[in-house]
């Protein structure tokens, strides 16, 4: 029974990770209403830029999100304002432009295939930093650190985001626009600006997952494919658009991956979360805490 | 020449050039590089018929290349039925999960279609991985499934040489077109093109969107399913991980988008201009730059959605319009 409940907390831990890196889809489309099919090349782009810091520097690997928040930030910020504005721009009467999910796909190619160019296809991880390896002993249970620290990042960056939108002028300017792009700008709000700033922030939040999976996870070209698939899931799960949602999906998806296997092949989670996948988009699109959307 | 003469005539040709074209390249490589593009071609023309004309964007297509692929290569490998009867097999079984994929999803706008195409297209992918027989059928899970070369012939769907080939995957493309065409100027055709621009103005008007979509979904999947029992042919050798990937899913979509989905000409245009680069890239480039075509890809396809949102096929097509004219002696030939 025990190993149930190590499993179903470390299967919590990482989950806050995946629930992490969705944080940063979720907040995209909560404002811009598109999914960002690049979403895991970003997070790989931020644990490349974290690896570099920390192996350049010795820093300890949650000191690189001081460079990788602001670095993800400018990025999103631009890539947004370069390559899906004008979509925008041009398809003003669409709701959800699905050219935007093309662009964005491309941008994935792009991104994965210019890593491999630059960085060469080898896994690499940082051997030595504090947190590598480091279990934590409760009673008989063992729970791994490095993932402890992802989950208190996540818990810390949802609260940030939640503050910023409901604490301060520019979150209310997002939630305006989110609610409602025309009337927004009618109030004067500027919306292509407060899509740049929306997709920065999803970025940067892609970025502080890249960040906490540095320590004990592999960084390699296509590390992004991997959870692109799996934020996917978890936004549709917890409802797009929603900041808890988004963490309690990936609480979800991480438990199932890890306590299935004791029940089971471990290859065969990965159909179950398909299926769970599935079977919220049939039967309840909007998700465990989404806004019932009118589609 | 009169209009309809010269309309004609550029497609005679065509067709002479692409019968002709083995005579030419004698190169194993070059050939090999030609069935494929119109392999990859043939796959864009059967996914058009739900990515184009029904305006989704699935993104699972790689599923009924899978489905095709096995099913033929199950039933040859373990019940002797020729791969010409296991193709059409395969065809059938792949319309039929097109068609389950289709009646819960064709209800869903945009990004919620592809989200769910893509997890069927995955799910069936894992199922593959994991299965290693599914009640008397070997599936070999992760390993695949390899089909010894005893038995060369027409019958056996076999050959040593790249020719035939070349010759069988032509002849399913033009077919492909010409069904295209054909469906293109049928009710089922501005059916789909009216349900997908504005659905609610279609459906007011009496059309039955959902079956529209669906008909197209049957068609395209087993069409799709035909390359599989090729493709399975062709290389002798299918896993999931080679049949099942989403990077097929994804390259299919790419060809479609770049050339223009919706036009008769674009997924060929697309696989006429896509393939090449991939291929040489990776010939020429394999070992120092790798991935480049991918990178090509991407920049391509936003530069493409950015511009010339309809695809590549529209200036070319209004060039060869203009070209044209000014051959048979008239401003802008219509049609």
């Amino acid at each position: 029974m025990l190993f149930i409940i190590e499993d179903t907390i470390n299967g919590i831990l990482m989950g806050s990770i995946y629930g992490l890196a969705a944080l940063g889809l979720t907040v995209i489309f909560g404002v811009l209403k598109v999914i960002n099919f690049a979403h895991g090349s970003l997070l790989m782009v931020g644990m490349y830029v974290a690896y570099w810091a920390v192996l350049l520097t010795g820093m300890h690997p949650y000191l690189s999100l001081v460079v990788v928040v602001p670095v993800m930030f400018v990025f999103g910020y631009l890539l947004q304002d370069i390559l899906i504005k004008p979509i925008f721009k041009s398809e003003k009467e669409v709701r959800e432009p699905i050219t935007v999910i093309i662009v964005t796909t491309g941008v994935w190619y792009i991104l994965d295939n210019l890593a491999l160019l630059i960085f060469g296809p080898q896994y690499r991880n940082i051997q030595d930093n504090p947190l590598r390896g480091k279990m934590l002993e409760i009673g008989d249970m063992m729970v791994s650190v490095p993932k402890l620290w992802g989950f208190f990042t996540a818990l810390a960056t949802a609260l940030v985001i939640y503050l910023f939108l409901r604490k301060t002028r520019m979150g209310r300017a997002v939630r305006a626009t989110s609610l409602d792009r025309d009337a927004a700008s009618l109030q004067g709000i500027n919306q292509y600006r407060i899509y740049n700033i929306a997709f920065g922030m999803g970025t940067a939040v892609a970025g502080v997952a890249g960040v906490t999976l540095v320590p004990f996870y592999n960084v390699f070209p296509t590390v992004g494919v991997l959870f692109d698939i799996k934020c996917f899931i978890i936004v549709v799960l917890g409802g797009l658009g929603s900041i808890g949602g988004a963490l309690l999906g990936g609480m979800i998806i991480g438990v199932i991956e890890s306590v299935g296997p004791q029940f089971m092949t471990a290859t065969w989670t990965e159909a179950i979360v398909y299926a769970l996948f599935l079977a919220f988009l049939f039967l309840k699109p909007s998700g465990l805490f989404g806004v019932k959307y009118d589609w | 020449m009169t209009p309809s003469l010269a309309r004609g005539l550029p497609l005679v040709v065509l067709a002479l050039v692409a019968f002709g074209l083995p005579l030419a390249v004698t190169s194993a490589t070059y050939l090999h590089i030609l069935i494929l593009l119109f392999l990859y071609a043939y796959l864009t023309t059967s996914w058009n018929l739900v990515g184009g004309f029904a305006g989704v964007l699935p993104l699972g297509h790689a599923a009924f290349v899978g489905i095709g692929a096995y099913t033929s290569t199950i039933l040859s490998l373990q019940y002797g039925v020729s791969p010409w009867i296991g193709m059409f097999v395969g065809g059938l079984l792949s319309s039929l999960v097109g068609v389950i994929i289709g009646l819960p999803t064709f209800k869903m706008r945009g990004a919620y279609f592809a989200l769910a195409t893509i997890a069927f297209a995955e799910g069936i992918r894992v199922m593959f991985e994991n299965i290693d027989y599914l009640g008397p059928l070997q599936i070999n899970g992760p390993r695949g499934l390899q089909i010894p070369p005893l038995k060369t012939g027409l019958v056996h769907f076999m050959f040593a040489d790249k020719e035939p080939y070349y010759y069988i995957i032509l002849v399913m493309l033009a077919a492909v077109l010409a069904l295209t065409w054909a469906i293109s100027r049928s009710k089922l055709g501005y059916y789909l093109v009216a349900g997908g621009e504005e659905p609610e103005a279609a459906q007011s008007l009496g059309i039955n969107v959902a079956h529209a979509k669906l008909a197209a979904m049957a068609m395209s999947s087993f069409l799709t399913a035909l390359a599989g029992t090729f493709w399975a042919q062709f290389t002798l050798y299918i896993h999931p991980k080679s049949v099942m990937s989403l990077d097929i899913s994804f390259e299919i979509a790419f060809i479609a988008l770049i050339g223009g989905r919706g036009s008769i000409a674009g997924p060929v245009l697309g696989a006429l201009l896509l393939r090449p680069v991939s291929d040489f890239s990776r010939i020429y480039f394999g070992d120092t730059l790798p991935g480049l075509h991918l990178i090509i890809f991407g920049v391509v396809l936003i530069l493409v959605m950015l511009y010339q949102p309809r695809g590549l096929q529209e200036p070319l097509t209004r060039l060869y319009r203009r070209a044209m004219g000014r051959l048979i002696g008239d401003r802008g030939a219509p049609g």
